[in-house]
This record gives C-alpha cells, sequence and structure tokens, in this order.
C-alpha cells in the first residue's frame, strides 16, 4: 500500500507518541509494570518497521530521524548495561586484579626492570657525586630533600598526616593513571615514566643517603613502598599491554586487538589505583610516625610478603572459572 | 540525505537505526561547560573549608589542605566516570549540549567503558589542548578520540526531534483545479525536495514562503505548462497530485497534523 507521508505520520504518530512516553518515565524500562514492558517491546518492533518503512518510501529526513532516535533510544533502554554491584568489587580484589596482573606477567617483569634498574643507576650516580644528582633534579629539590630527611622520625603532627595523605591520593593515583594511559602510545609513554619515576626515586635516595640520613628515608618508604611502587609498576606494564596489543594484533583490527585486552587493562589499573589508596593511608598515618625502626622495618616486610603473596596467589583455585 | 556524521548501527534482530555521531566543536562546547562546573564546585569547597577553619586562603594552608587535596583528585580523575556511569553516558556539560556516550553498537556504556575512555583523556590531550584527541577524531567517522577507540564508545548527539507539519490544501482542491494539470505528472526528486522544504517548515514567515514559492513555481509552471495565481497553493497541488493522488486531498488537508 502506498501512503503519502503525511497519511503515514497521522497513522502511526500514537504509535510513536506512546513510546516516547513510556522511554521518557523515570524510572528505568525494566523497574515498569509487565504490561509496560511488554508494551513497550511491540511497539519497538513496531517503530522498527515504520523505520525500514520510512526509509524505503523516502519520506523527508525529520520523520526518519524521530524514528531513528526512537530505535535508538528503546534499543538502549532494552539492552540496558549491567549494573553496578558491590560484589563487583569484591570479584576484582579477590580474584580479578591479581589474575589479570598474573596474566600479564611479561609485562610486569618488563615494567620492574624499568622501574629498578633507572633506580640503581640514580641511586648510586647520586651516592657518588652530587653533581649527578642536581643533573637529575633540581638543586634546590634535592637541598629540600636533604634537609628533610636530616630531621625526620619525629612524627608530622598538627593535622599534617591527613593532610600528607590526602596529598598522595592525588599525586601518586594521578602519577600510576598517567603512567598507564600514555601507554596508547605504543607504550612508549609508559615506559617513559617508568623510567622517570623509577630514576627520580633512585637520585632522592641516593642524595638523600649521601648526606648521611639514608636509615631515615629507607625506613620511611619501606612500611608503603610495598604498595606503592608495586602500584606504579603494575600501571606501567598495563600501559605497556596496551600498547603491545596495538603492534601485536595477531588477526584482528588494531583497535579490536586493544578491545580484546581491555577487561585485564581495566582490572590492573583499578587494582592499581586501589593499592595506592591503601599506600596513601599508611604513608599519611604510619610511615612519618615516631614508631621506633625495628618495629616498623618488622612490618614493612610483613606488607611485602603480603601483597607478594596477593598477586601470586590470591584468586587461584577460582581462576579456571570465570 | 547520507549525512557525514551519521553512524548505522545493527542490532542483533537486524535493525538498522543512525547516529547522528557528535564532531569536535560541540563536545569542546560540553567539556567547557564541565570545566566550569568543576571550577564552581572547587570554589564552593575552598568556601565552605576557609569558613569552617578560619583559615585565610592566602595563608595557603587552607589551600593545601585534604579537602582540596581530595576534591581536586575527585574533580580531575573522578568526575567525568561517575557522571558517565551514573547519568548513563551523560555528565552536565554533556546534558546541556544533549550529548551522550554509547557504546559502537548503540548500548548504553558500561562502568569499565567509563573509566578506560576517561583515563584516556590523558593520552588524548597531549601535547596540549587535546590535540591528538582532535586529530584521532578526525581520522575517524565515529569522530572517536583514543579513548572513544579504546573503550569501544562514541558520543552521540541527542537533539529532540519533531516532525514537521502536514502539507495542507485550504480549502481543499476543486475539481477545476485538478483538471487544468495532466494526468501523470512525474516530479523529480530535488523539486520534491524543494518542495517539502518550504511546504512543510513551521518556522517560514508566509511571506518568507511566499518568496521562496515564487522562486520554484515558475520552474514546475514551465515543465507542466499550467499557469498558476498563488504559487504557494500551486506548489501544494503539485505535490498532492504527484506524490499522494487527487484522492487524498481533501481528507490529508482537513486531517493535517496541528
Amino acid at each position: 500500500m502506498n501512503r503519502t507521508q503525511d497519511e503515514f505520520v497521522a497513522a502511526r504518530k500514537p504509535a510513536w507518541d506512546e513510546l516516547d512516553t513510556l522511554l521518557a518515565r523515570k524510572h528505568l524500562l525494566h523497574k515498569l509494570p509487565p504490561a509496560s514492558i511488554s508494551r513497550a517491546a511491540s511497539l519497538y518492533r513496531e517503530i522498527c518497521s515504520d523505520l525500514m518503512r520510512a526509509r524505503t518510501a523516502g519520506y523527508t529526513s525529520d520523520v526518519l530521524d524521530l524514528l531513528d532516535s526512537l530505535a535508538a533510544r528503546t534499543c538502549s533502554a532494552m539492552y540496558s548495561a549491567p549494573p553496578y554491584r558491590l560484589a563487583g568489587l569484591w570479584e576484582l580484589v579477590s580474584t580479578g586484579f591479581p589474575a589479570s596482573v598474573r596474566r600479564n606477567a611479561r609485562f610486569m617483569a618488563l615494567a620492574a626492570a624499568l622501574f629498578i634498574l633507572p633506580g640503581l643507576v640514580g641511586y648510586a650516580g647520586a651516592l657518588r657525586s652530587r653533581g649527578f644528582a642536581i643533573q637529575i633534579m633540581s638543586e634546590p629539590m634535592v637541598a629540600q630533600m636533604e634537609k628533610s630527611y636530616s630531621e625526620f622520625g619525629h612524627g608530622r603532627g598538627d593535622g599534617a598526616d591527613s593532610m600528607m595523605a590526602s596529598f598522595y591520593v592525588y599525586n601518586n593515583v594521578g602519577i600510576a593513571f598517567r603512567c598507564f594511559a600514555t601507554g596508547i602510545l605504543f607504550g612508549l609513554g609508559s615506559m617513559f615514566f617508568l623510567v622517570y619515576n623509577g630514576l627520580t626515586i633512585g637520585v632522592v635516595a641516593g642524595a638523600v643517603s649521601a648526606a648521611g640520613s639514608g636509615r631515615n628515608l629507607f625506613t620511611f618508604i619501606a612500611g608503603h613502598g610495598a604498595f606503592e611502587l608495586t602500584a606504579i609498576v603494575i600501571s606501567g606494564a598495563a600501559g605497556m599491554a596496551m600498547g603491545y596489543a596495538l603492534i601485536n594484533t595477531g588477526q584482528r583490527t588494531r583497535w579490536d586487538s586493544l578491545r580484546a585486552q581491555s577487561g585485564d587493562l581495566f582490572r590492573m589499573i583499578m587494582g592499581a589505583a586501589l593499592m595506592l589508596l591503601v599506600a596513601a593511608f599508611i604513608e599519611g598515618f604510619w610511615s612519618p610516625s615516631s614508631i621506633l625502626a625495628p618495629v616498623k622495618w618488622g612490618v614493612a616486610v610483613l606488607l611485602h610478603l603480603l601483597v607478594l603473596a596477593y598477586l601470586l596467589f590470591a584468586g587461584r583455585a577460582r581462576g579456571g572459572t570465570p | 540525505m547520507q549525512l557525514d556524521n551519521t553512524v548505522e548501527v545493527e542490532t542483533p534482530e537486524h535493525v538498522r537505526f543512525r547516529f547522528h555521531a557528535a564532531g569536535p566543536t560541540r563536545r569542546a562546547w560540553a567539556y567547557l561547560i564541565d570545566l566550569l562546573v568543576r571550577a564552581g564546585i572547587l570554589l564552593v569547597v575552598e568556601i565552605v573549608l576557609v569558613l569552617a577553619t578560619g583559615q585565610h586562603l592566602t595563608s595557603g594552608k587552607a589551600i593545601m589542605s585534604s579537602g582540596t587535596l581530595l576534591s581536586l583528585f575527585l574533580l580531575e580523575w573522578v568526575y567525568f566516570v561517575a557522571f558517565e556511569a551514573a547519568w548513563n553516558g551523560t555528565t552536565p556539560g554533556k546534558r546541556a549540549l544533549r550529548l551522550r556516550v554509547v557504546k559502537a553498537g548503540g548500548y548504553p556504556l558500561s562502568f569499565m567503558d567509563a573509566v578506560l575512555r576517561n583515563l584516556l583523556r590523558t593520552a588524548d590531550f597531549l601535547p596540549v589542548g587535546y590535540l591528538l584527541g582532535l586529530l584521532a577524531m578526525t581520522w575517524d567517522g565515529r569522530f572517536a578520540r583514543l579513548g572513544d577507540r579504546a573503550a569501544g564508545t562514541m558520543v552521540v548527539i541527542e537533539d529532540p526531534v519533531r516532525v514537521a507539519a502536514a502539507i495542507t490544501l485550504d480549502p481543499p482542491a476543486t475539481a477545476a483545479e485538478i483538471a487544468a494539470f495532466p494526468h501523470r505528472i512525474a516530479l523529480p526528486l530535488p523539486e520534491r525536495e524543494a518542495m517539502e522544504l518550504l511546504l512543510r517548515r513551521r518556522d517560514l514567515s508566509p511571506a518568507r514562503r511566499l518568496e521562496l514559492a515564487e522562486i520554484l513555481a515558475p520552474v514546475v509552471e514551465r515543465r507542466l505548462g499550467v499557469k498558476s495565481v498563488d504559487p504557494v497553493r500551486f506548489l501544494a497541488l503539485v505535490y498532492y497530485l504527484a506524490v499522494g493522488g487527487a484522492v487524498s486531498v481533501g481528507k490529508s488537508a482537513a486531517g493535517g497534523l496541528p
């Protein structure tokens, strides 16, 4: 049957308006009464055939646009995204994150090397000559570091702990996210940030040690370092995994190859962010406290073992099942 | 009709429909609004902090407080993710510009997609001012920046659509009027589209409609060999005789859409 556009619109407009009001409800589609849901489903099918008819008949673009947008809105209401559950967070922490880290063990090893080796170079160099240190960092920065660690170990007091914890959240999570995100440049950005951060930390440690406050510094970082430095390495590894997926694509297109990895990347970066939150807490409240050094070292060893065991073994038993 | 920014998706039920992908300018405006919203939130936080602690901003203590630092963290890294995840792909800025992030297949985006596309803002921002993101957008039919490609998402426009008014003949065509035309009228597509444009649009003033009809009517008159009195009515008649047939003239004219 050939109908003019105006007849078609006049005949079908009530159905379109009905669907429009169903979609415009404040409640999500699946929270509506069953009758409304099945009505929406049947209207959706009608609208889809209206759309085909209108397209074939060559009706004007406003009619096509209206039907396109109605169909799109209904489709997105019917296929809604998986809901957010607290259980999802637990799944991430208990299995997903450590399993993803283990799956990317090669990148973990590479990231650790790119972080630790420049750190050792920086440490050795800054320990031998101050000139090396101020080549990497500015002189006032080095002097400030030397000074701040020379008078250490008495706590901060005065509400500074919570301020510093917040600073570590802001600063360190930012570093980890940047380290990950720049991995999209075929992994180069992540490599740069790993080397740069490793080198800087090494130089600080070397310069402070050369100034005679090495014990203070290592006692300070030993505790939170287990979480913080590991998380930076994980984010760098995730970044490199992302870059590598763009290079070694297998039988996929470049971006499909990346998207095939996106679950692992997501779990690794979210896990790293959670670890950095823990680290910020330790670094803000525990690390600077005036607790005796042997106690801090004992706790630090425990924390390192904890992180290592977590990443190596957590979720292994259930690793086979999704 | 196929415009540059239309993206066709096909659902599992083999239904095809089209989105309009949003270009860089519109998204930049949305980003600017979000930037202002974030700046506004920070300002409110600072004012509350100053009032609550009694410290002056100039002392620097309020600036370097945990409240400020946590706000900065939330605004820089969590703002976009939280809004896009909670508001089904929109943020205040995107709502203002009627934009929405959806999966490339037209589905709503998941939390994971929101995280990936927003973390990769950092890479899109490089080297300065989202230059890399802009380059990536020009490379892609869906204007996807790097974050969009990694997450498999696109930003679409959701402008409200109104169906244009029906073409009316008031009063209905008389037998004499119809008799003046040939039995079959062929209407080439460009002419039909021009007629649709000037007869359906609501926002044309009668004077402007007449002005446009006076350009188009002589072309049709010459081809059909029919003289017209009122160019607008003449074109409406031609449209009906060619597209709808003479029978439907009176009925449709009476039952025209409001």
